[in-house]
């Protein structure tokens, strides 16, 4: 089924031009006790017509940095330093007004546990034209937005009856498919999905993603993933971001991250998932928690959990350099980390 | 729907029957006997006394008098008052009912219209200092002592400023020789604003429909608020009647204020309770992130929703609601079923405070269900399919 | 032993690199070596336990200004009823200060002037009323001095005794029927609150634990006693049966108990019903009523003890209100004071009487704001999302 129809434009991209550049992005909450620092400089790009992933474990700071794109973050959050690039443009230097302008329509959002991103007191049609009428106002009269609806509602195999319905009519896995509609209203460049299958059966959690691989070609949209299943994540990513206690550790294609992971913590991370295929061999957990964001360890943070961690870790925190063509890692010692035989399986 | 309905109303009918045997019940228990005070002579022969207790039906068995009771209220005979003999409790209490419904049901919809705006804006606020003052305030209105603060009220603007009368529902002076009775003028008055309040409904409805854009209904419905209620004010200027008209509402004022200022209190914090809750969701977050501005994630998305359990409330509040009333009426002296009621219980006078406190019950009954029809139409989980 | 180092990915770990069970058992072993771990007794335990959680709560609540507010009224007034009684029997002297039989005529001056020229009532007398009540040979421009009654403040010295806030209508005291209005206040307001959520918490915990047809009983009887407003019924009730402070606060215990609160109550029961250690405590061998007070109940008391403190607001204004309209048969308490002054027609003097009104009708007030703004520092222990923001 093609999803080339009016209001629902494909888009011509270039691979290599970057659509969201996020540059040294930190950010603190602060609370009675100080400060809370969850996103300590961040740096990645996403491209045009690029699926980007970003997992940790909860708590690491992946949910927070996708808020902090798109200025969502509750009072107490404060943006310390840093940039985020939008097609050029610094959205953290905008106007609340002219951000306002841009959520949705440049950059919408799925949020965990989708089931619950509906007011349940009004039909699902209708917020979602609560969208066309804020971003396209005079642009599309009643009945021209009613079909266009109807078209998402269709494009994600939702059946066009129930766009008069109330969320409590719909299943969790419908609700989910109708988030993805609604993110899809105003056609934005890219769509930032935090945990999208979480709460929902294996079976529903595969067509989702397929659905979003779909739509995602097809329209040539970016995707951010947010999430903690790294296997989920690794099927339907071009580059993968590992993040830990508020720090990006390592980045590249998901292929390369994935199948050869250069930082202690992501090689520790994919190590403790069960391989089926694979040899035999014990499961090697992660010992400890993770680090207390309010007085983070030293140098890096990782060091205390780090089976290859040296006295330089200790003292001090490793850059985010690459190490071969678009993998960076942030560990003095990577070159320590063994190889992970683990094939990639698409 | 329907079904849903019926059986309310047989529910409340059944609710009902309990709650009235309950309160006759009570009311037999009261001491003394009515005889002896409609006939303070003791010389009295015997006969004649008996003769007035078969006349007020006393002479029964008390089950034959509570199943009269019971027939008799359905069919609208309450009896005849003990202590205005021989006038019958139901043309007592026609004249005095809708002088209560109105200070009620005035106060009731003011407090809380203000007080849900004001509980609104204060959640969606920062906090701070003006938010304290206002939850401070809102404390001190719901715990002040009631009696204590509609004296003050009555004083201090009735006494002091001398803006309004001291109580009372006319000022006798003015009224005489006029040939105008007050309880027809009053029920005019009550008709017409009711009318003014369909045909404003009628127009909002109407507006929703033909315009499409948000901002043009609004200004639309605020305007059609404006031409109705100019046309009310200008119908009752141009009548004879206006003086004695405005010398009503001159009256109406202070108590309805004092009653409304207290529950404007409690209802304020309710709904901020209700807004931070609210606020926390998930789809408020959603709200934000589609961009809205942030009037349509408050208003639209969050007080909506919140509105919710602050009509819930109103039912638990309506007990306060009624004792709110008798008091009000006691010390403005305003002659409404409160005042009755007190006068029926410290002259014992049983038909009349018992007629008082069933035609409370009816109307507590039928607050519930409109309630609860409310809470349909605002919240589609519920609604029967 | 094979070490991270030496294996390398794909091989299957050598047994000898698998930590042995035995082993790990002899470690556990040190572990507790040394440490009696039974032999601290239960009630030990548990006091350890509850001290922390009311350590942890307590700075909880501390956080809300408002609660540490409503608790140093609460403490005031307090000390207000303590002092009553012992004033009464050391510094005062009862024939002046009883609050309900004492009497006092604080003597005024007042000058005489022509009936014509009488303009303020509280420094002047007119002369026909001088010359009536005690001397007809009276002059204008004499100072005279005559007992009134209510009296203004005054702080006595030698001509007379202090009356710090004034006396009635009736010759009382005023400061002394504030200090016994208190303890009436908290008598009722205890015996109201204890009542209705000892009542609650037991009909709600019995009606979660049965379910079934005894809830179904118990909830419709709570929906009828909700509907029944609670003024007017007590109203009905002092018309029935001569009603003292205790009665009073029985029946408002009543009432309240059966009503509103028990249906807040079982839900809350409900969901400790659920819980593992419930199912735990019956294959036990615990008895229905052993699981009831001894599981449920503690559990569900936190909250009961939040009402409690909202029910003692709306017990004492309850109390005053009736007392105000003078239905009840009590002796004294600040409701009294404030229908004293009604029956004296000094209502609407405003500021010309203010010690009449204001004191009592303001104590009201102070200590059922209180025990609110306790109620709610204790609510934003339970609730996290009310906390200051």
């Amino acid at each position: 089924m093609t999803l080339s129809l009016e209001n629902l434009q494909t888009r011509r991209i270039d691979p290599n031009q970057p659509l969201l550049e996020v540059e040294n992005l930190v950010m603190h909450y602060k609370i009675k006790a100080g400060d809370v620092s969850a996103v300590d400089n961040v740096t990645f790009t996403i491209h045009q017509g690029e699926a980007v992933g970003l997992v940790g474990e909860s708590g690491c700071g992946k949910t927070s940095t996708a808020l902090a794109l798109l200025r969502l973050l509750p009072a107490n959050a404060e943006y310390m330093s840093g940039e985020v690039r939008l097609n050029g443009e610094d959205l953290l230097q905008l106007t609340e007004d002219e951000m306002r302008e841009r959520r949705w329509k440049d950059i919408a959002m799925v949020f965990q546990g989708a089931m619950n991103s509906w007011n349940p007191v009004y039909r699902v049609g209708d917020q979602i034209r609560e969208v066309l009428d804020t971003h396209f106002r005079g642009q599309m009269d009643i009945d021209t937005q009613t079909r266009h609806i109807e078209k998402l509602f269709t494009a994600v195999g939702l059946p066009v009856e129930m766009v008069d319905r109330y969320p409590h009519e719909f299943s969790g896995g419908m609700r989910q498919r109708a988030v993805i509609a609604m993110a899809l209203a105003c056609s934005p460049e890219l769509i930032i999905a935090d945990e999208p299958t979480t709460a929902l059966d294996v079976i529903v959690q595969d067509q989702i993603l397929r659905e979003l691989k779909r739509i995602q070609a097809e329209l040539g949209m970016s995707i951010l993933y947010i999430s903690h299943d790294i296997a989920v994540i690794a099927e339907v990513t071009d580059s993968l971001g590992v993040m830990y206690a508020g720090k990006l550790v390592e980045y590249g294609p998901t292929s390369e991250v994935f199948s050869r992971p250069r930082h202690p913590y992501a090689y520790l991370l994919l190590r403790s998932t069960p391989s089926i295929t694979g040899p035999r061999r014990k499961l090697a957990p992660l010992e400890g928690e993770p680090p207390d964001l309010l007085n983070p360890p030293s140098g890096c943070r990782f060091h205390p959990r780090c089976p290859f961690a040296t006295e330089q870790c200790v003292v001090e925190e490793p850059p985010l350099a690459e190490i071969s063509g678009g993998h960076r890692v942030a560990c003095w010692n990577y070159e320590e980390v063994p190889e992970l035989e683990m094939e990639l399986v698409r | 729907m329907l079904r849903f309905l019926t059986r309310r109303l047989i529910q409340m009918f059944i609710l009902f029957i309990i709650f009235l045997s309950i309160v006759w019940l009570l009311l037999q228990l009261m001491p003394g006997d009515i005889t002896d005070t409609l006939i303070g002579d003791p010389n009295i022969p015997l006969s004649t006394r008996l003769e007035l207790a078969e006349r007020l039906g006393l002479d029964q068995p008390v089950w034959r008098q509570y199943t009269t009771y019971i027939t008799n209220f359905f069919q609208g005979e309450l009896g005849v008052s003990f202590s205005r003999y021989p006038q019958d409790v139901w043309n007592i209490l026609w004249e005095a009912i809708p002088r209560t419904l109105v200070l009620v049901l005035s106060a009731t919809l003011l407090a809380y219209w203000m007080g849900f705006k004001s509980g609104k804006l204060i959640a969606w606020g920062r906090g701070g200092k003006t938010e304290q003052g206002f939850i401070t305030g809102g404390i001190f209105l719901q715990t002040v002592f009631y009696p204590w603060f509609a004296i003050v009220m009555l004083w201090v603007f009735g006494f002091f400023f001398g803006w309004f009368p001291i109580g009372r529902f006319i000022s006798v002076n003015l009224w005489q020789g006029s040939g105008l009775d007050a309880t027809s003028v009053f029920q005019q008055l009550i008709l017409s604003t009711f009318l003014a309040l369909v045909v404003y409904l009628g127009a909002r409805h109407l507006i929703k429909r033909t315009s499409s854009k948000l901002i043009v209904q609004q200004r639309l419905q605020r305007a059609a608020a404006g031409l109705v209620f100019l046309a009310l004010v200008a119908y009752w200027y141009s009548s004879s009647a206006r003086t004695y008209v405005a010398d009503i509402v001159w009256h109406t004022i202070l108590p309805v204020a004092t009653l409304g200022l207290v529950l404007f209190g409690a209802v304020m914090l309710i709904t901020r309770t209700s807004m931070l809750e609210t606020l926390g969701e998930d789809y408020i977050l959603t709200a934000r992130a589609k961009g809205l501005p942030n009037r349509v994630v408050r208003d639209r998305h969050a007080a909506r929703n919140a509105l919710l359990p602050v009509v819930t409330s109103f039912v638990l509040a309506l007990g306060t609601v009624i004792g709110g009333a008798i008091i009000t009426e006691e010390i403005f002296s305003w002659p409404g079923m409160g005042q009755l009621f007190l006068q029926g219980i410290v002259v014992s006078d049983i038909p009349l405070v018992a007629g008082a406190l069933a035609i409370t019950g009816v109307l507590t009954l039928f607050a519930h269900l409109i309630v609860d029809i409310l809470y349909t139409v605002l919240d589609p989980r519920i609604r029967i399919s | 032993m094979a070490t991270k180092e030496t294996i390398q990915h794909g091989e299957a770990i050598p047994e000898e690199a698998i930590p042995d069970e035995t082993q790990a058992a002899a470690t556990f072993e040190e572990l507790v070596a040394g440490r009696d771990v039974a032999a601290e007794p239960l009630w030990r335990i548990r006091l350890r336990l509850f001290r922390r959680s009311f350590a942890k709560n307590w700075g909880l609540f501390r956080d809300s200004k408002m609660g540490i507010v409503g608790l140093v009224i609460i403490a005031i007034f307090g000390l207000m009823a303590v002092a009553q009684p012992v004033l009464m029997s050391t510094v005062w002297d009862p024939a002046v200060y009883d609050p309900v039989s004492g009497y006092d005529a604080v003597v005024n001056e007042f000058t005489v002037v022509e009936d014509v020229a009488l303009t303020d009532e509280t420094t002047e007398i007119a002369l026909s009323d001088a010359r009536f009540e005690l001397n007809p040979t009276i002059d204008v421009g004499e100072v005279v001095r005559i007992p009134v009654q209510p009296a203004p403040p005054t702080l006595g010295g030698e001509e007379g005794h202090a009356h710090f806030l004034g006396t009635d209508p009736q010759g009382r005291d005023i400061f002394s029927q504030l200090l016994y209005g208190a303890r009436a206040a908290f008598l009722l307001g205890f015996v109201a609150a204890f009542t209705t959520v000892f009542i609650a918490t037991t009909v709600g915990a019995i009606a979660a634990y049965y379910g079934g047809k005894l809830d179904g009983f118990l909830m419709r009887t709570a929906d009828l006693i909700l509907l029944m407003p609670l003024l007017p019924l007590l109203i009905v009730m002092s018309a029935v049966v001569q009603i003292n402070m205790i009665m009073l606060g029985i029946m408002i215990g009543i009432l309240g108990g059966f009503g509103g609160d028990a249906i807040i109550l079982k839900s809350q029961a409900l969901s400790i019903k659920v819980k593992a250690y419930i199912d735990a405590a019956r294959v036990a061998g615990g008895g229905d009523g052993h699981i009831i007070f001894r599981h449920i109940v503690p559990n569900v008391v936190p909250l009961s003890l939040l009402y409690m403190m909202f029910g003692v607001t709306i017990a004492i204004a309850l109390e005053a209100t009736l007392s105000y309209l003078g239905l009840l048969n009590i002796q004294m308490s600040w409701g009294i004071m404030i229908n004293a002054a009604k029956n004296g027609g000094y209502l609407l003097s405003g500021t010309r009487y203010w010690w009449l009104l204001f004191p009592s009708g303001l104590a009201v007030s102070f200590l059922a704001f209180g025990f609110f703004v306790v109620g709610r520092g204790m609510d934003e222990v339970i609730n996290p999302r009310l906390r200051a923001r």
